[in-house]
C-alpha cells in the first residue's frame, strides 16, 4: 500500500484555503497513485482556535463533508477538523473517508489543556480507541497527545493493529545547545517503541508553520514493524512523506520477537482491578 | 544552563520574522536601531528574513545619547546593507521640556523612547513596514523598559532570548565585536549601564531567571544554589511588579463576552 503524509501549514480559521490546499494534495496523490493519503491534526481548521472554533467547526453531512467523501472514491483520506458531532458539542476529530463515505472517526480522548495548550475549553474528549479497515490492514488513530501515554497504542496493539497512525499539531520548545532536539525526540523516542515493542507500521504525520507565538516543528517520520524510524521528513519546512508498508513485516516482527504471543492482557487487567480497588 | 543551538535560534526567529511580516500582508519590515547588540541582533536577523531592500532602520539620537551609539548603529547598517534614516529626537522632546521642565534623568528618558515610537510608528507607516520590537527575555521579565516606548512593538523576535543568548547569537550572526564587547545600556544619560541600574550583573539575573521561570524552581532551591536571598527576592520583586508591562490593559468586564477575558482569538485569526 502507498502512503503519502502531508506536512503542511493549515491557516488559522481558514477553512476554504485549507480545503483548496486538501483538494490540491489529493489531486496530486491520486495522479501519483498514492492509496492513503494523511493529513496532519486540525488540518481543516489550524491549531490554536480559542472562540473561532464556533465558526470553522465541520458538521455531519456538511458540504465539506460530502466534498471529502466524493473525493474518497478515487483514493483513502485521513484529516483533522472541529467535528460538531451534536449542535454545540465538538471534537477533536481525525475523519476517515474511504470509497465515497466517512467511514471512521477518531475522537481525541487526551485534551492537553496547560501552558500553551487550551484543549479542554473548547473539545469534549472522546472516549475509545477503536479499529478500522484500510484495504487489509486493521489500522488506529492516536492524535498527539495521546501518543504520549504508550497505553493507548497498546490498547491499539491488542486489537491486532498492524498500521498505527499517529497525527500531531506539535510546537517545538525548549531550546538547549542541541537546539530543538528534544522536541523531536519526545516523537521518535515512542515511534521506535511502537514500531519495534508493537511491532506495527507506525506513522507519524505533524504540522508545520508558525500560529502567533507557535512555531510547529513537522519532522513526521514512517517507522517500519520491528526495524524503527526508515524515513523521515524535513524539520520546519513543508514536505511530503511517501512510504509504503506491508502485512509480511508485521509477521516477520510478531514472529521474531514473540511480544504479542506473549502478551498477557487478562494479567493487566487483573492488576488494574486490584490497584484501582486498593 | 543558558547554552542555546545559535544557528537552530537564528533559523526558527527568521522564519517566525518572514512568516509574521508576511502573513499580515507586509513585505518590510522596520526597527529602531540603538547601537546596542539588542537591537543589531534584530536588524541581522531581519535583513535574513525579509533581504536588505526590505528592512529598515531609524537611528534616533538625544542629544545625551554617546557618539558611540550611533556610529556603531550605521556600522551594523551599512555592514548589513540596510537602508536607515538618522532622526534627531532633541528637537521634538526638548520642545517638550521646554514647556514642562525637569532634571529628573527618568522623566527624560521614558520622553525619549516615547518620541522614538512615535517617530517609528509615522515611519512605519510611510515605508509599509511592520515594527518590530528589540525587547530581550531578561528585560521583558524584570521590565526594564519604557511602556508604550521601546516596549512598543507589532511583536518581538528575541523576546524569549536572555540577553545572555542575544550575545551568543550575535556571535553567530556576526554582529560587530564592538557593539558585542560594550557595556548593555539604555543610553539616557553618560556612564549609563543596565546592570548598574538593575543592581546586578546580566549573567546572575539570567541564571537566577532561568531557575525561577524554566526550571520552576522554588525560591529556597535556587538559593541552596550558591545565589544571595536578597538578589532572589530582588529579581523577584521586579518580575511580580511588572506583570502589567506584559499584559493588555484589563477592561472592566460587563457584558458576557468582554475582551480580553472571553472574547479570545489570536492575531492570525483568518490570516
Amino acid at each position: 500500500m502507498r502512503i503519502r503524509g502531508i506536512q503542511f501549514s493549515p491557516a488559522l480559521g481558514n477553512v476554504e484555503k485549507n480545503y483548496d490546499a486538501h483538494e490540491r494534495h489529493i489531486k496530486d496523490a491520486v495522479r501519483d497513485k498514492i492509496d492513503f493519503i494523511i493529513f496532519p491534526e486540525l488540518s481543516a481548521s489550524g491549531y490554536h482556535l480559542k472562540d473561532i472554533v464556533y465558526d470553522v467547526s465541520l458538521a455531519p453531512g456538511s458540504d465539506m463533508i460530502k466534498k471529502f467523501e466524493k473525493m474518497s472514491r478515487d483514493i483513502d483520506i485521513l484529516i483533522g477538523a472541529p467535528y460538531e458531532e451534536i449542535p454545540g458539542i465538538i471534537y477533536n476529530t481525525a475523519l476517515f473517508f474511504s470509497q465515497g463515505q466517512l467511514v471512521h472517526k477518531h475522537r481525541k480522548v487526551q485534551l492537553p489543556n496547560f501552558g500553551m495548550f487550551e484543549e479542554g475549553m473548547i473539545f469534549k474528549p472522546g472516549d475509545n480507541f477503536k479499529t478500522f479497515k484500510i484495504g487489509d490492514f486493521t489500522a488506529g488513530i492516536i492524535i498527539c497527545r495521546e501518543i504520549l501515554f504508550p497505553v493507548h497504542a497498546y490498547l491499539y496493539y491488542l486489537q491486532e493493529v498492524d498500521f498505527l497512525i499517529g497525527i500531531s499539531n506539535s510546537p517545538v520548545r525548549g531550546i538547549g545547545e542541541e537546539g530543538f532536539a528534544p522536541s523531536f525526540k519526545l516523537w521518535e523516542r515512542l515511534g521506535e517503541v511502537y514500531a519495534v515493542n508493537y511491532h506495527l507500521n507506525y506513522v507519524f504525520i505533524n504540522r508545520t508553520g508558525f500560529e502567533e507565538s507557535l512555531c510547529f516543528g513537522g519532522g513526521s517520520f514512517f517507522a517500519a514493524p520491528g526495524q524503527g524510524i526508515l524515513k523521515k521528513a524535513a524539520y520546519f519546512d513543508e514536505d511530503i512523506l511517501d512510504f509504503e508498508i506491508n502485512k509480511e513485516d508485521v509477521r516477520i516482527s510478531r514472529i521474531s520477537t514473540n511480544y504479542l504471543r506473549d502478551e498477557n492482557p487478562g494479567l493487566i487487567l487483573k492488576e488494574l482491578k486490584r490497584i484501582l480497588n486498593a | 544552563m543558558l547554552e542555546i543551538d545559535s544557528e537552530a535560534a537564528a533559523k526558527i526567529l527568521v522564519k517566525f520574522i518572514r512568516d509574521t511580516v508576511y502573513k499580515h500582508h507586509f513585505k518590510n519590515g522596520i526597527l529602531g536601531v540603538s547601537g546596542g547588540i539588542d537591537s543589531a541582533v534584530v536588524l541581522a536577523l531581519t535583513q535574513r528574513a525579509l533581504g536588505s531592500d526590505h528592512t529598515f532602520a531609524l537611528l534616533m539620537p538625544y542629544k545625551f545619547s554617546s557618539a558611540d551609539s550611533l556610529t556603531h548603529g550605521k556600522q551594523i547598517c551599512d555592514q548589513l546593507n540596510v537602508a536607515y534614516e538618522t532622526v534627531d529626537i532633541s528637537p521634538s522632546v526638548d520642545a517638550y521640556f521646554d514647556r514642562f521642565a525637569t532634571e529628573d534623568r527618568v522623566l527624560i528618558g521614558n520622553k525619549c523612547a516615547r518620541e522614538r515610537m512615535s517617530v517609528l510608528y509615522d515611519f512605519s507607516a510611510r515605508k509599509k513596514a511592520l515594527v518590530l520590537g528589540t525587547s530581550n527575555k531578561s528585560e521583558l521579565l524584570v521590565g526594564y523598559s519604557t511602556l508604550f516606548g521601546d516596549s512598543a512593538a507589532a511583536f518581538l523576535p528575541i523576546g524569549d532570548l536572555y540577553k545572555t543568548q542575544v550575545f551568543a547569537i550575535a556571535k553567530y550572526l556576526q554582529v560587530p565585536d564592538e557593539i558585542i564587547k560594550k557595556k548593555p545600556t539604555a543610553d539616557l544619560w553618560a556612564d549609563q549601564t543596565d546592570e548598574g541600574e538593575m543592581g546586578v550583573t546580566y549573567n546572575e539575573l539570567d541564571e537566577i531567571l532561568f531557575q525561577l521561570i524554566e526550571k520552576r524552581k522554588r525560591v529556597e532551591e535556587v538559593e541552596k544554589m550558591g545565589y544571595a536571598r536578597a538578589t532572589i527576592d530582588k529579581i523577584r520583586r521586579l518580575v511580580i511588579n511588572s506583570q502589567y508591562k506584559r499584559t493588555m490593559p484589563p477592561v472592566a468586564k460587563i457584558q458576557n463576552r468582554a475582551i480580553g477575558v472571553d472574547f479570545r482569538y489570536l492575531r492570525d485569526w483568518l490570516k
